[in-house]
This record gives structure tokens, C-alpha cells and sequence, in this order.
């Protein structure tokens, strides 16, 4: 099977617009969240939003759009490449939530009243899907997919990207996910009676739900042969993918965790990979009851009570469909940087789930790390990343699946 | 006094009924055919789910004016047919109230 | 990778023998809905009949399910009923020590289940941001229907939603031949769904040039091409097993071309066309036809749809599984292209099935016996 490496990172988020930025504000445990202040609103959760987006990058009305922009931008200079791929074979892979809905309000306002409306947030909603707007902004000739997978969109965007590199549909992948604030959200999870009236707690007894941010994070992937051809070292690679379905409810993720222990396991097979191998895990850790509860005790179950855990939502709020692109990044930098940040929110130890993520800035090993990603409709993501340095990555030559006997149908 | 507060309390609980029914896409379910002490979650009762869940406390909120925010007092009040109209019944009084003053 | 299996629901019935049915009788006008906002021109809809998605056997534990998840989980669910693999792949009926294959789900959709987010929409506007339904809100999220899918079909594999206005359903197509050579899964469903309510039908009228007579045509190659719209939801079940049983044999998808495609081979069979208004001028289809090859279109059947490649791509199986070429439901033909004129049997080994979009991109399925 091809290697495949990242070679560039770009983020936008609460945290900070670029991984430096972003790594500082891990590293002094800063939490840049407060009321909603880009629309007026009743509900008073509190939210992560980005401050500023670079004029550059800015469309009016079309905010998720700006945010892909902006990162796929800072992850192209990351990654040595020009503004301008139409010369190379690259593919756009992104997730999202928001962008995939016209539920523009103020439109549907005026529908409903008048039985007319203008066709500006119409046209917006057209020209602003992810995949096929970044591809144009870009020039980019390859395979362009908009994932809209949920909460799991940005992993998953990245879990189809490694599936083209492998299968040679590309060269070169822009994939992540980007996701605005939007009032749509906001009272969704709202009613869903889910979200915080304080600043989250990932995997704290006194935990109360989750809080919503935006952003966008993207990788660049590329075969690791035409990194090297082109002069470029990799920053790390992208070892394994694992997404599999609980089959089980639209909303409450299975009790045992059977979809995401499947996916776990299928990416740890595909990096060639024991759990003990794994240095640390990004988890999905949105700070819900359920979802911590699920998440800490499978973790604690393939891994180990020991592993070191952490959830970056403390600092970002969960950003839908940019949180698995976002962690991704965040997972790529902290192998890198070999250290992770505070779990950020975490105090109390919560006696059901078996284990307690980090609670101050703490070093790695290169190695491997994971990043988990839960989303409703039951579906559940493990990406698997390895340090460029690491002496124990390398490639399998085939994929370390259990052979099934394809003479039974 | 006692027949009429009954007799009121009977009401709620036929309101519940229909308002489950209507709002929770019980397709096969017959107000009629809902006892008065039907559990309203797990398979011996009406099968309802945590999604069902979230979705009565709009239904309280947009039909009485309760607002019911505890998840450990939900749990109590959502056990049967029979406990949320009693819930309904002993607080909407105190929302009238409020709506007069 | 080889289609096993079809399942479609679409304006005149589900089912792949109804869309057969269809291709036989040929065209027939689509509904005439009236629209508040244009209360002197009804609007042309070929839409999904309710009857056609009651079905309490499938969808017995699906009770929240709306209109658009209820079309996809029937859809999904025929296509595996279809390949006449539900035993192994539904019931896990193998023998012992034999591990049942995996299945994946990959769906595309260019607008989503919009009705119900006009809905949640609804429910913010009449009863303010705190007092909104939580179930119209989670099924509101595009990726609602492949949760129903997998929960009806208790499917555990990969499942993806992915949403585009532009060949959407060729990327999902182009995925799914990724995971099956990574055997990420043994068979995956890859199928589209859209639906048409009512503030899609304002939109299309406002966007597209809608044809007041009902009549798609395809064969006129406009630059400002006339549209029909139309709803439902087509499944292909895909896998690499060569041994499949009769039922499953409808032949092979062995290229999908999304860029700089060139007509440089032998001519196939038969070019279609889809050329149903939806993706703006059409001048340049005309450069698809192959010399030596039959050309056929069946929008007018179904109607128009961004993500509608899979139903265009069901009648190609069709004709490559039935070797019969069915007419063309609507035969306009100004340019006197090679049309099918007439359904009846023919040696068919290779059909292509194209789409363009804005007037330059294009994508084409390659299909063979």
C-alpha cells in the first residue's frame, strides 16, 4: 500500500489562525470563547468564534467558505505548493455541516411571508459548496468531494483523500473540514438539550454538555514518493483509517462504543499497529454525558487506563463539521512538536469512565497518535498519524485485513 | 372538589396521549389504546427513546409553558403517562398565574 | 467493479421492474403542481407518489423517518433485495467459519432532506431559538438517510454522505471503486436521493427555464435548455466478486471520467445523453455522440436532478443486463442524431453515459456486458 504523508497544515479556530498560534494558545491554556457576538441571539451558551478572518479570504455571507480558504491556504504555503494547481493532479476532499444546507433565515423569512425571495442567499448556497468553491479558488482540476458526515465530516474527508492517493485518482489531496457558527446549530443542539451553559468539560464528573465553535482544519497529502520528489519532507504520515456504523440511533451513539471500537480497530490494523503503540489520542471528547462516557470507557478498554487522552473542544468548542479536520492537525503538530496540551476543562475525575485525560502540558514520544471522531447518525472515525521521524513507520505492502473467502456469494 | 380535580387530571392525561401520539409519529398507536399507567420508555411501554425524550420537553414547554430543565427530576416525570400528567397537572397552574400577572 | 443489484423509487413506482416498466411504455406528462407564488403557471413535478414509500415491513422501525430518508432506506434495501444476495448480506447466513462480507454505504444527494430543514426553520421562526423540535433538527442533517440506511439494513461498514451540485454521484461512484480495491468492504451501496419540495420548486422556477408542456428534450442540446424537475432515489449495490449469482449479473462499471475525458476510443453502443436542463447550456453535449453509436436520453422519464447520473446509469445496466435498447421517451430530434427510436433487442456491449455541467466540465460512466 502507498505511503502517504502530510505535508502541510493549515487551521483556523478560536485557538488561533495557523498551527504557532495555535500551539501558544494550547500552551498557556487559554480559552477564547464567550457569547454569541456575529448575529443576535436569545440563547446565551457560550460559543468559540473566530475573531478575524484575513480580508483576503473573506466572502460576504458565505463565512464556512472563508474559513476553508483560509486554511487551505495556510496549509498550501505549509506544504511549498503554488496558488495555482491546475498543472498538478490534486484532489479536494472537505467536510462539512452548515455549507450543505440552505437554511439561510432570513430567505425562508421572506418566502414564507410573501411567497417571494430574493435569490442572492439561493446563489450563495450554490457557489459556496465546500469541495467544488475550494477547487475553483484553486484551480484544481483532480476529484473534489464534499463530505457531509456529520460531526465525523472533516475525519472522514481525510479518510476518502488517503482512499484516492492509494488508488492513484491523485497526487496530491487538499482534505480536512470547515464549519461556521450558525444559528441553525446553535438551536439544534440547543433542543437536543446537549450544550453547556459554561465552558465545557471533556471527561469531568461535572460535565454538562457541549460548546459550539467554528473553523476550518486542513492537511495536505500527497504519495510519499512525490513529496520527496518535489524536495519536500514530510511532516508526518497518515497510517490508518477506520469508519464503521453503530447501526444503532440517529442521535445517542451505541452504549459499548461497537462502531467506534470497529473503527479503532480497523485503523490500527491499516497502520500495521498494536494499541500500546499509540503515544496518545485526540479524542473526539465533546463533553456531552453520553458521548464521554462511551468514548473514555472504550478508549481505556483498547488502550489502556494509562493512555494519555486529551479533547482540544476546551479550546475550540466543538466546530461540527472542521472538529475531525481541526484534531487532525492539532494530532499531526503534537507529534511533531512532541507534546500535548491540557485537557483543558478537566478537574474531577468521573468514577464511570475508567480514565482521565491530561491535565497539563505534557511530552510524547514520536510515534504514532490517534484522533477519534463520533457523529450523529451513529457514525465513527479513527485516523491513525505516525511522526516523520518515527523508526517503526513503514509502509505495509498490503493491507492487514483478514482475508475473506470471495467465493461465498 | 376531589371528583373534579379527577375529572380535570383525566383531561391532562388524554391531552398527553394525543399530543404523544401527534408529535412523536406513533403511527401504529391509538390514543385509545394507551393505558394510564403505559410506561412511556423500553419495550413494555410505548418504546419511546432519548430523542422522545428532548422532544416532550418542547412539547411541555410549547403546549403548558413548563420548563423542565433538571435531567434527574425528567427522569421521574417521564416515567408513565400517568406521572408527566400529574406533572403537568400540579404546574401549569403556576404558568396561568404568571401569564395573568 | 460490477453492479449486483438496483433499487429505485422514482415518480411512476419503485422498484427496478417498475422503472422497466417505464422504459418500455415510455414517456408520460409529469404532475402540474400549483404554487402559491405563481398561481397562473403550474409547475411541472415528477414527483414521488406517498404510496410508493409506505412500506411498514422496511420501514416498520423507522417511525421519524421523512420523506426523503424513507425513499433512500427503500431504495437501499431493493438494491440488496434485488441482487438476490440478502441472505449473506442482510441475515449473515454463511457457513461456519466464514465470515460474513462487509458492506458499505457511500450516498449522495445535491440539495439534502430540505423540507425538513425548512421545517426546523419553521419551528425557529414560530416558536423561537429555545423552543425548536429536536427531532426535526437531527433529520435535518444530510447524513440522516445512510444513519436510517444502516440501521434498517444493520449495516456496521463505512457509511459517507457527500453532497454535491456537480457530479455528485460520480464521486461517490469514484469512492466506492477506491474502497472496494482497498477492500475497505466487500460490496458497497452507492445511490443518490434529492427530493423537490415546495421551496425547491419556487427555486427551480426562479433558476432554470422550466418546461411549461412537461417535456424534457433532451436531444435539442439549448443553450438555455429546458428543465422538468424531478425526485427519488436510486441504489447500486457494487462489488469486485466476479461470481454472482443470475439476478446480479447487470454487467460492469469499468471507468468513471471526471476530467479532461477524450472520445479517442472505439465507439460504444450506445452514448447517453443527460441532457435534462438542470446544468445550464448544452451546446457542447452534442460533441459526446460518438460516430457509429446509438444515442438515447431518458430524463423525461424521471425528470431533472443535479444528482441524477444514477438513474440515467440504472437504465444502462438495464439495457446491458436485458440486451434490449429502449426507446427514447422523448424523441425531438432537430440535429437528426442516431436516436433509439424504437425499444427492441440488440447486442449491447458497451455503453457510456455522459454529463456536463456548466458548459465545460464533464464526466462520463463507462459501463460494459
Amino acid at each position: 500500500m502507498k505511503k502517504v504523508a502530510i505535508s502541510g497544515l493549515g487551521v483556523i479556530s478560536a485557538a488561533g489562525q495557523g498551527i504557532s498560534e495555535t500551539l501558544e494558545t494550547f500552551s498557556s491554556g487559554r480559552r477564547n470563547g464567550g457569547r454569541v457576538s456575529l448575529f443576535p441571539t436569545a440563547l446565551s451558551y457560550p460559543v468559540f468564534e473566530v475573531k478575524k478572518i484575513p480580508a483576503q479570504w473573506h466572502k460576504e455571507g458565505m463565512r464556512t467558505l472563508s474559513l476553508a480558504l483560509c486554511a487551505v491556504n495556510g496549509a498550501l504555503r505549509d506544504a511549498g505548493l503554488p496558488d495555482d494547481l491546475s498543472r498538478l493532479k490534486v484532489g479536494v476532499c472537505l467536510g462539512t455541516t452548515v455549507a450543505s444546507q440552505l437554511n439561510d433565515l432570513d430567505f425562508y423569512r421572506a418566502y414564507r411571508k410573501t411567497g417571494k425571495a430574493p435569490m442572492e442567499p439561493v446563489n450563495r448556497f450554490l457557489e459556496g459548496n465546500l469541495a467544488e468553491a475550494v477547487a475553483h479558488a484553486f484551480k484544481v482540476q483532480g476529484p473534489s468531494l464534499t463530505v457531509v458526515n456529520a460531526c465525523s465530516s472533516g475525519a472522514d474527508a481525510i479518510g476518502a483523500a488517503l482512499s484516492w492517493l492509494r488508488n492513484g485518482i491523485c497526487d496530491i489531496a487538499i482534505a480536512g473540514g470547515a464549519d461556521e457558527l450558525n444559528r441553525v446549530p446553535l438551536c439544534g443542539f440547543g433542543s437536543l438539550g446537549i450544550m453547556s451553559e459554561s465552558f465545557c468539560a471533556p471527561f469531568d464528573r461535572e460535565r454538562s454538555g457541549l460548546n459550539l465553535g467554528e473553523g476550518a482544519g486542513v492537511l495536505i497529502l500527497e504519495s510519499d514518493e512525490i513529496c520527496r520528489q518535489r524536495g519536500k519532507t514530510p511532516i508526518g504520515y497518515l497510517a490508518g483509517y477506520g469508519i464503521a456504523a453503530d447501526a444503532y440511533h440517529l442521535t445517542a451513539p451505541h452504549p459499548e462504543g461497537k462502531g467506534l471500537e470497529a473503527a479503532l480497530r480497523k485503523a490500527l490494523a491499516e497502520a500495521g499497529i498494536t494499541p500500546d503503540e499509540v503515544c496518545f489520542v485526540n479524542a473526539h471528547g465533546t463533553a456531552t454525558p453520553d458521548n464521554d462516557k462511551v468514548e473514555g470507557t472504550l478508549l481505556a478498554r483498547i488502550f489502556g487506563p494509562d493512555i494519555k487522552v486529551l479533547s482540544t473542544k476546551g479550546y475550540t468548542g466543538h466546530t461540527l463539521g472542521a472538529a475531525g479536520g481541526l484534531e487532525a492537525a492539532f494530532t499531526v503538530a503534537a507529534l511533531r512538536e512532541e507534546w500535548i496540551p491540557a485537557s483543558i476543562g478537566f478537574v474531577h475525575q468521573d468514577s464511570e469512565i475508567p480514565l482521565a485525560p491530561v491535565t497539563e502540558k505534557t511530552p510524547t514520544e514520536k510515534g504514532y497518535g490517534v484522533s477519534t471522531s463520533l457523529a450523529f447518525g451513529g457514525n465513527n472515525t479513527a485516523l491513525v498519524f505516525a511522526s516523520a521521524f518515527s523508526h517503526r513507520y513503514k509502509s505495509r505492502t498490503s493491507p492487514p485485513i483478514s482475508h475473506k473467502d470471495r467465493s461465498t456469494v | 372538589m376531589e371528583e373534579d380535580q379527577a375529572k380535570d387530571l383525566a383531561e391532562v392525561r388524554k391531552r398527553v396521549k394525543e399530543l404523544l401520539v401527534d408529535n412523536l409519529s406513533l403511527e401504529d398507536i391509538k390514543v385509545q389504546d394507551i393505558r394510564d399507567d403505559e410506561l412511556l420508555f423500553g419495550e413494555e411501554g410505548l418504546g419511546l427513546d432519548s430523542l422522545d425524550a428532548v422532544e416532550i420537553v418542547v412539547l411541555l414547554q410549547r403546549n403548558f409553558g413548563l420548563e423542565l430543565k433538571d435531567i434527574d427530576q425528567g427522569r421521574k416525570i417521564f416515567y408513565s403517562i400517568d406521572t408527566l400528567a400529574r406533572y403537568i397537572y400540579e404546574n401549569r397552574e403556576g404558568t396561568v398565574l404568571k401569564e395573568r400577572l | 467493479m460490477y453492479i449486483a443489484g438496483i433499487g429505485i423509487i422514482f415518480s411512476r413506482g419503485r422498484g427496478i421492474e417498475s422503472f422497466s416498466h417505464a422504459l418500455q411504455k415510455g414517456w408520460k406528462p409529469p404532475q402540474f403542481i400549483e404554487h402559491a407564488s405563481f398561481s397562473d403557471k403550474p409547475i411541472p413535478l415528477y414527483a414521488v407518489d406517498q404510496e410508493f414509500i409506505m412500506d411498514k415491513a422496511v420501514l416498520g422501525k423507522s417511525r421519524r423517518a421523512d420523506r426523503f430518508c424513507k425513499m433512500a432506506v427503500l431504495a437501499a434495501w431493493d438494491a440488496v433485495k434485488d441482487s438476490g444476495l440478502s441472505d449473506v448480506l442482510l441475515n449473515g447466513s454463511m457457513s461456519p467459519g466464514e465470515d460474513a462480507p462487509s458492506l458499505g454505504i457511500i450516498h449522495a444527494t445535491a440539495l439534502g432532506p430540505h423540507t425538513t430543514t425548512f421545517r426546523f426553520l419553521d419551528d425557529i421562526l414560530d416558536y423561537g431559538e429555545a423552543n425548536v423540535s429536536p427531532t426535526a433538527f437531527s433529520h435535518s442533517v444530510h447524513n440522516a438517510a445512510a444513519s436510517y440506511i444502516a440501521s434498517v439494513l444493520d449495516i456496521r461498514g463505512p457509511t459517507i454522505t457527500v453532497s454535491q451540485f456537480v457530479f455528485s454521484f460520480h464521486q461517490a461512484l469514484l469512492l466506492a471503486q477506491s474502497w472496494l480495491e482497498e477492500k475497505r468492504c466487500d460490496f458497497v451501496l452507492v445511490g443518490s436521493t434529492d427530493e423537490c419540495g415546495q421551496v425547491m420548486e419556487y427555486i427551480c422556477r426562479q433558476k432554470l427555464h422550466i418546461a411549461d408542456d412537461g417535456r424534457i428534450k433532451p436531444f435539442h442540446f439549448s443553450a438555455s435548455p429546458e428543465a422538468v424537475p424531478g425526485e427519488g432515489s436510486v441504489f447500486f449495490l457494487m462489488t469486485q466478486e466476479k461470481n454472482l449469482p443470475a439476478p446480479a449479473r447487470y454487467g460492469e462499471v469499468y471507468e468513471i471520467s471526471l476530467f479532461d475525458h477524450q472520445n479517442e476510443e472505439d465507439a460504444p453502443d450506445i452514448c447517453l445523453i443527460e441532457t435534462d436542463g438542470m446544468t445550464g447550456d448544452e451546446t457542447a453535449c452534442r460533441n459526446d455522440i460518438i460516430p457509429g453509436a446509438y444515442v438515447a436520453g431518458y430524463s423525461p422519464l424521471f425528470g431533472s436532478f443535479m444528482a441524477g447520473s444514477g438513474f440515467q446509469c440504472a437504465a444502462a445496466a438495464l439495457m446491458l443486463k436485458r440486451q434490449i435498447r429502449y426507446a427514447c421517451p422523448v424523441q425531438d430530434n432537430p440535429y437528426g442524431v442516431n436516436l433509439c427510436t424504437a425499444t427492441e433487442p440488440s447486442e449491447i456491449r458497451t455503453i457510456y453515459s455522459f454529463r456536463h455541467c456548466c458548459g465545460h466540465k464533464k464526466a462520463v460512466i463507462k459501463l460494459r456486458r
